[in-house]
Parts: structure tokens; sequence; C-alpha cells
């Protein structure tokens, strides 16, 4: 009898639990479809003629799918050419990024200079002052090193990011105990050999997270790109799209096009990169 | 295996004396452990010896070779730390032959003198696991089996069990000093623990404020304290201090307690008739006595734990406490009297705080 009850409340608590889970799953469904619509439109809209872009109500599937759009894009522009020099700017962005900041804030968190803690408040005072201030002085810099309409006038803004500094120092003194250097030391290990043997290994998560940042910083960014690239071949993807809207028309089909191809790169990397993506970003977590 | 020497050894932070001209005679072989509350500068005096701390003033040598601007790679000592510093990313194996695999040994060699301290260490099973895997006595464990393989000079150890669970620090102090019985390294141990220093040490140093207090085997400590803070550091329960005055009637010398009580002193001791001194009885040393005879007061507190019956009396205005090796049928409020031993109290000048006699 009682253990007939049991099994009884174990059913039904069973069947709560599912309910659960099933609504959990059609919420999280519900917010995914939201926030893929607009990039199913902006595909699909590459596809459409003039005519039925402006068409009440929106298709999904164009009914005469065109690639004009397309071909347009490719031929008039050099889309390739942006998407290449984003490309190559945000990789090189993130990589020296990663090293400056790796650099910087194992040795602001774990060496006692008294000029340290000086050069510390200065990185933190940076990451007050927009990047806006000193675009300006940094241009002037660029022209008279003569690198402008380059990679290396684009990098020039994007070496060293402050915010990174910050995070990988807070990382090294929450994760990397004093002993375990001193260990090291003793053990007789170089400082060199302790960076890259052991500092860098423990800070993969941070690292990891701190490269996604730093490489959507690059991919995104706009101003500075906008006043070093002064001629078409040496833009990035973001300024070239901007192209589109300029005066007072926008080719929606043209621009729906141009972004429908800048996804493809996007996608791809984050296919590749999908595992660290997620591993970078659950260890700034509280996770281990 | 070396011996150690600490000779006139300083150190400071900004105007902070920390090490205060510090003499240390660490014998080949021997297992000296560095003793003190907490903050009397002995994880600094260690770290001194190791290398990661810079000597102000004096000199320390290993093996007869003046090491103060010798780089800690080079000083041939392991150190083991209360937080056990594994490499988290690293296997057993792999954090045990880190230095081995520094200093380029062959692979073989490597894995042999792993194998072999895994073996000793009860490791064998877990050397491929990570430091994460493993539980608290078997990091410990590792953090040893990292030390031994390097061969080294010396052992250094800083408050090695000090995260553990008491049950498992009493196994593991068996471990070391069994360890040290295979090895004969010379091992300089600090700990806090008065008891880990009775137990394990060869000869324990005192510390207080960065300077010795006093040095000497185990029982020495505790027969011999040499001032008053010696005797209340060591042993447990700490020492009853009775402050009062030297009397000497005819060939007698006794302590009259500031309550009025009268104990016989050593006559070896020698006082100054009408010395103020300070009586130090060990709770252990006292015992049951008639009615009228020693000490004599209130029980205020009464635990037995079956073999013995632990007491607090007072005393007039002062407190004792006294580990009496017998069931007391007795209970809170009765009168009780106590006599310490015959040769059990010490006698310190309450100026100096030192030792008399
Ligand atoms: N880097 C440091 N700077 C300033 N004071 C320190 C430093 N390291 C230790 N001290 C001080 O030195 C004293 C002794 O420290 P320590 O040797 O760690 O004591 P113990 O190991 O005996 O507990 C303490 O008072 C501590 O505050
Ligand atoms: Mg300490």
């Amino acid at each position: 009898m009682s253990s007939n009850r049991s099994t009884e409340s174990g059913k039904r608590r069973r069947f709560r639990r599912m309910l659960v889970d099933r609504s959990i799953d059609v919420v999280l469904l519900t917010f995914s479809l939201l926030m893929l619509l607009p990039l199913v439109f902006l595909v699909s809209n590459g596809f459409k003629t003039p005519q039925e872009m402006l068409a009440w109500p929106p298709t999904v599937i164009p009914a005469n799918p065109t690639i004009d759009n397309f071909a347009a894009v490719l031929t008039q522009t050099p889309l390739l050419r942006w998407i290449l020099n984003s490309i190559l700017f945000a990789v090189m962005s993130t990589i020296a990024i990663l090293a400056t900041s790796s650099i910087a804030g194992y040795i602001l968190a774990k060496f006692r200079y008294r000029s340290l803690n000086i050069i510390f408040a200065l990185v933190l005072a940076t990451a007050i002052v927009p990047f806006e201030v000193y675009m300006i002085p940094l241009y002037f810099q660029a022209q008279s090193l003569g690198i402008l309409n380059s990679i290396w006038a684009l990098l020039l803004g994007y070496l060293v990011m402050s915010f990174g500094i910050f995070l990988i120092r807070q990382n090294v003194i929450h994760s990397i105990p004093d002993e375990l250097l001193e260990a090291a030391r003793i053990d007789g290990a170089g400082e060199l050999w302790i960076f890259f043997r052991i500092v860098l290994p423990l800070l993969r998560g941070a690292l990891g997270a701190l490269g996604v940042l730093a490489f959507f910083q690059a991919w995104t960014a706009f101003a500075w790109p906008m006043i070093v690239a002064t001629n078409r071949e040496a833009y990035t993807i973001e300024v070239g799209l901007a192209l589109f809207q300029t005066g007072f028309t926008v080719d929606l089909g043209r621009l729906s096009a141009a972004s429908a191809l800048v996804l493809v790169p996007s996608i791809t990397l984050f296919v590749i990169l999908r595992r660290n993506f997620v591993q970078g970003v659950a260890s700034t977590g509280l996770k281990e | 295996m070396a011996t150690v020497e600490i000779r006139n050894v300083a150190k400071s932070y900004g105007p902070t004396d920390i090490i205060r001209d510090i003499n240390v005679q660490v014998p080949d072989g021997a297992f000296v452990v560095l003793v003190g509350p907490s903050g009397c500068g002995k994880s600094t005096l260690l770290r001194m010896i190791a290398g990661l701390e810079d000597i102000d003033k004096g000199e320390i040598s290993i093996g007869g070779r003046v090491i103060n601007d010798v780089e800690p790679k080079h000083r041939d000592i392991a150190m083991v730390f209360q937080n056990y510093a594994l490499y988290p990313h690293m296997t057993i194996a792999e954090n045990m032959g880190f230095s081995l695999r520094l200093a380029k040994q062959s692979k073989a060699e490597i894995d042999q003198r792993v194998g072999e301290a895994a073996r000793i260490l009860g490791l064998t099973d877990y050397l491929q696991r990570f430091p994460k895997q493993l539980s608290g006595g078997q990091r410990q464990r590792v953090a040893m089996g990292r030390a031994i393989v390097r061969q080294p000079q010396v052992f250094l150890f800083d408050e090695p069990l000090s995260n553990l669970d008491a049950k498992l620090r009493v196994q593991m102090r068996g471990e070391l000093k069994d360890m040290h019985a295979r090895l004969k390294t010379t091992t300089i141990y600090v700990t806090h623990d008065q008891i880990e220093a009775m137990t394990m040490a060869d000869l324990i140093v005192v510390m207080r404020d960065g300077v010795v207090e006093q040095t000497g085997a185990p029982l020495e400590l505790y027969d011999h304290p040499a001032n008053m803070f010696v005797g209340s550091f060591i042993g447990s329960p700490a020492m009853n201090f009775l402050t009062g005055t030297v009397r000497h009637d005819g060939g007698q010398q006794t302590f009259e307690t500031a309550s009025g009580f009268r104990l016989p002193v050593d006559a070896a001791v020698g006082a100054l008739d009408g010395l103020t001194a300070t009586l130090g009885i060990r709770p252990e040393h006292l015992q049951l006595a008639q009615t009228g005879q020693g000490l004599g007061g209130k029980i205020v507190t009464i635990e037995p734990t079956g073999s013995e019956t632990f007491i607090v009396v007072q005393l007039g205005g002062d407190r004792i406490s006294a580990l009496l090796r017998q069931r007391l049928m007795a209970s809170i409020g009765d009168e009780i009297w106590l006599m310490p031993q015959a040769g059990t109290t010490h006698l310190f000048d309450s100026a100096t705080t030192r030792r008399l006699g």
C-alpha cells in the first residue's frame, strides 16, 4: 500500500519536473527564434528585388529571388578585401592585446615595486578616458609614422586594452598564489619559463574570454578605422558597410547582401572556436 | 645532507624589525623545529634560508657554504608550503618530476626517481591524476614527494600540516618522522603548534617577536624553560604562574604566594631572601594533598576525561589548573588542596621573567 503510494507520488513528481523542463525549452526556443529572426530577414532581403523589399507583409522566402544585389556588391565594391582587412586587423589586435595584457597584468599582480602602483593607476586612468579623446593625437602620430591606410595604422589604436590588463591582473591575484611561483623558482625555473609554462596555462580561461572580447572589439571598431583609412582599399568591413548608407538614400538590398556576406566569416569563426568561446565565457564566472 | 648555520641574521620591513640577531646551528641530519606564536617571524626566517627573502644582516650557510647571495635554485634545498603549491595544470607525476625536468635529467632517471618517491608515499596509483582530484592528505604527500625526488641537502617545511584535519595531522606527523628516519636529510620545520614541535623535533628553536627565546631538545625545554614565555608556550595545558616572594627560613627556602600559601623551593635555586618571583607549576605536576598542605581553594571547573581529571581551582586572587591522574569524586564549589611534586616547580625572576637556578 505505502510503496504503491510512493510510486504514485514519484510519478507525479517526475511529471512535474518534465513539465518544468519542457517550459524552459519553450522559453529558450522562443528567445533564440526572436534573436535569429533579424538575421533570417537580413539574408532573405539580400535576395529580394527593390519592389519586394518594400512589400507588406514582408516575405521570408523571396518570391523572385535574385542575386543582383550580391553581384553588385561584389563587383562594385572591394567587399572581400574589406573582410580580409577586418579579419587581419581583428586577429592581430587580439594577439597584441593578449600579449600586452598578460605580460602587464602578471607583472602588476606579482611584482612589488612602488613604481608599479603608479603605473597601475595610470593604466586604470586610461580606462576612464574615452578613446575619442586621444584618437586625434594618435592619428597625427600615425600620420607622422607614415602608416595611414595600412593595417599598422589600424593596429596602433588597438594594441593595448586597459580592461584586459585589469582583467588579467585580477585573475593572477585570484588564481595564482605566490607560493606557486616560489615553488617553481626553488625547483629551478627561470622567470620566462615560469611565465610561459605556469602563468599562461593557468590563465587560459581568462585569456580565452579576453581574446573573444578583443576580437569583437576590433571587428566592430568604427571611428578609428574610419579616420585612418582614407582610400577604399584600406577600409575595414564596418567602414565599408557604412558607405551604403551615406547621403540621403539607403540601398537596403545591397546593404543586406553585403551584411549577409559579412556574416559568413563571423559564423565560420564561431563554429571553429565554439568550444573555446563557451569555455572562455564560462571561465570568467565562478567555475574553476 | 648538510649543517645549516644561521649567524646574527636580521631583517626588517621598513622601520619594523621582523628578525633580530638570530643564531641557530642545525646539525647535519637533524630535524629542527622553529616554533613560536603566529607573526613571530618563523616563516620569514625559513624563507630567508630558502632564498625567497633577502638577508639584511648576518650570514646563513648550508654545508659550510655561505648562501646569502645564492639563487634559491642553487641552494640545494626543497621547500614544502602550507598550501602545497602544486602546479594545478600538471599531473602528479609531472609535479613531482618538475625540478628534475628543469635540471635536464633523462626521462628514465626522472621516471625512476618519481616512481620511487611515489612508492614510498603510496601515490603510485595517482601519478596520472591532477592535484584537484586528490584529497588534502594526498596533496600534502605529493608536495613531500616533490621535495624528496630532488634529493636536496636540506628540507624546509612551512606549517605543512595546518590545512589538514586533526586526525590526518597526527597521521602525517608520523609519516614525516618516518620519512626523516629513512632519508636522514637535514630538516627545518616551521610550526606554531608546540605539540608538533615536541613530537617531531630533535631540536626545538622557540621564537618570539623575531628573537630566539631558547634552543634545546624537546624535554630540555619542558624540564628547564629558560624563561616564563618558553614555560608557558611549551606544554599543554599551559603552565600555571603564581607571583610571590622567596623566603629563607633557617636552612629552608620557601615561596610565599601573593595569596599567602607557602611552597618549598629547591635550595639549589639560591634566590635572595625577599626577591619578588614567579613560580611556574605545570598542571600535570600537581597532586592531591592533605587539607592545609600546599595550595587550597575552591573548584571552579571540573572536566573528567576518564583516565584523568582536569580541574581549575580558585586560590584567593589566582586561578590554577591541574591535571590529575585519577578520578575525582568532587564537584564545583568543593574545597581542594594541591601540592606540586617535589622538584618539578620552576622559579622565575618576576622582573626579567628569566629562570632562576
Ligand atoms: N612582505 C612583508 N611586508 C611587511 N611585513 C611583513 C611581510 N611579510 C611578513 N611581514 C610581517 O612580519 C612578521 C612575521 O611574519 P611571518 O614570518 O610570516 O610570521 P610567522 O610565520 O611566524 O607567523 C609579521 O608581523 C608580518 O606581518
Ligand atoms: Mg608563517
